[in-house]
């Protein structure tokens, strides 16, 4: 179960840090998650430097696979990070696409 | 001068038909006949565990602990991710510096196969950061992306590192109480299904039950009495940052770096003075990590020194690694694993390795690592 005082919490950080350019500096992809991820699987996870040196982690998408590599640049946007059931909160959270 | 007396781990691996605290017992009363001793000897108990509040509702071990040995003394848990049993192990030894003429039990354990692998590694997720865990991030994932920049980085390929499983299964062969007794090829390795990429299967340790204990004193007319005996000459604790991102050097350990140093520093011995290791290789490029950080290897060279396999039993390298088959064959019990590290080097030591017993043993390390490196724990011992 998602706490929805969590995810209230978490927004308040999560919105400072949409729209932020930056550069993958190490990848991976995930082919055995926890329960959580388990429907997403597999989904390449990267490690992201932006602009300001400031680095954040957040899911690759909307990416062809040539995109999945050090030194890519991205862009971070908002998108669904999980939901624990069908009626439960969807958690929202940072994710990057190709710039 | 703290003294190990004797060590006794159950066998790892899915041991279904006993609990975690089913476990601990066995662990007690092996090493308790081992010893000779009986549980009023024993004046305080340290355990290392992670994941039984998490997984099962089971908390309050050392309440647990007093009802098995039948006492009232002390007893604390300790938690530090995966290396809970090496932080077990550093109270245990700091409580004896603190307490003359004392005897102590440091139990290690855990259960993890009741559950599915989804539910352990959310579990063992636990040991991870917010943010890491919001992404998506498993230890797996955490080690992979560590991999992947240091094979980039220094121009390797898988390949250099399917040769720390190749060696470890080769070493748990010759293991009894290993979970797995099988030799497996650099094919083998690379042939496995990817858990997170770089990585996979046979990169990886397993998610393991199992249970291992040792006897330290300090008491020196019963250390005489004793027939096998190592020193504990150092046992260092350093920590660093939880998320993997905050860490100045991506491809590079830094508590296992201060707590070597330390631990090198206070044993008054030299890197070329070890003849054995338990290294903490949760995963192969843990192991290539570790040997940097430890100082035995150069920053880089370990993805191109392992290939010629220097450190595996019966190649005549002056350091043999992971006799006991490491976290990787031998299995990883997380609270468990910090403990059977130290007690694969007092087996070494006091000449009671059998089949993988190194000749002329003098001092062995001890390296157990909590998360991606948030903690991590040097042990020397000597004879």
């Amino acid at each position: 179960m998602i706490s929805p005082v969590k995810i209230w919490r978490r927004q308040k950080e999560i919105r400072k840090l949409i729209g932020k350019k930056g550069r993958v500096v190490a990848w991976t992809k995930i082919f055995t998650p926890g329960s959580d991820f388990k429907k997403y699987a597999p989904y390449p996870v990267v490690l992201v430097e932006l602009e300001n040196k400031e680095k954040i982690y957040g899911q690759l998408v909307d990416h062809e696979k040539e995109d999945l590599k050090t030194g890519s640049q991205v862009i971070s946007i908002l998108r669904k990070v999980r939901a624990s059931s069908s009626d439960g909160v969807i958690a929202y959270g940072v994710k990057f696409k190709p710039l | 001068m703290n003294y190990i007396t004797g060590y006794y781990t159950t066998k790892f691996g899915e041991i279904w038909e006993k609990s975690l605290f089913d476990l601990v017992k066995e662990a007690i009363t092996g090493v308790l006949k081992q010893t000779n001793l009986t549980n009023k000897q024993i004046d305080a108990v340290f355990f290392g565990n992670m994941l039984a509040g998490v997984l099962e509702n089971n908390l309050h071990s050392p309440s647990k602990i007093s009802e098995i040995l039948k006492v009232n003394i002390p007893i604390f848990r300790a938690e530090a991710a995966c290396a809970s049993g090496g932080a077990a192990f550093n109270l245990a030894k700091n409580y004896l510096d603190a307490n003359r003429n004392k005897n102590v039990l440091v139990i290690g354990a855990e259960k993890m196969t009741d559950y599915s692998p989804e539910e352990a590694i959310t579990g063992l997720s636990a040991a991870a950061s917010g943010e890491e865990q919001e992404a998506g991030l498993t230890f797996s994932g955490l080690y992979a992306m560590i991999a992947n920049y240091y094979l980039e980085k220094y121009s390797y390929s898988e390949k250099n590192l399917a040769y720390v499983s190749v060696k470890n299964h080769f070493h748990g062969s010759l293991n009894d109480k290993a979970q797995f007794r099988r030799k497996i090829t650099v094919e083998d390795v690379l042939k496995s299904a990817y858990v997170a990429y770089p990585l996979k299967v046979l990169d990886s340790s397993p998610i393991s039950d199992g249970a291992s204990a040792v006897i330290m004193t300090n008491n020196p007319d019963w250390v005489k009495k004793q027939k096998y005996k190592a020193a504990v000459l150092a046992s260092e604790v350093a920590t660093d940052t939880i998320s993997l991102k905050e860490r100045k050097n991506i491809d590079e350990i830094l508590a296992t770096k201060i707590a070597a140093n330390n631990a090198f520093k206070n044993a008054k011995i030299d890197r070329t003075d070890i003849n054995v290791a338990e290294v903490h290789d949760c995963f192969s490029i843990a192991e290539i990590l570790a040997m940097e950080d430890l100082g035995f290897w150069k920053k880089g060279e370990g993805g191109e020194n392992i290939i010629e396999q220097p450190t595996m039993f019966g190649n005549g390298g002056n350091l043999i690694v992971n006799t006991s088959g490491g976290l990787k064959a031998a299995g990883h019990p997380v609270g468990a694993t910090g403990i059977k590290q130290i007690g694969e080097i007092f087996l070494q030591l006091t000449g009671q390795a059998e089949k993988r017993q190194v000749k002329n043993v003098k001092y062995g390390l001890a390296h157990n690592v909590g998360g991606s490196g948030g903690t991590a724990v040097v042990t020397i011992l000597g004879i």
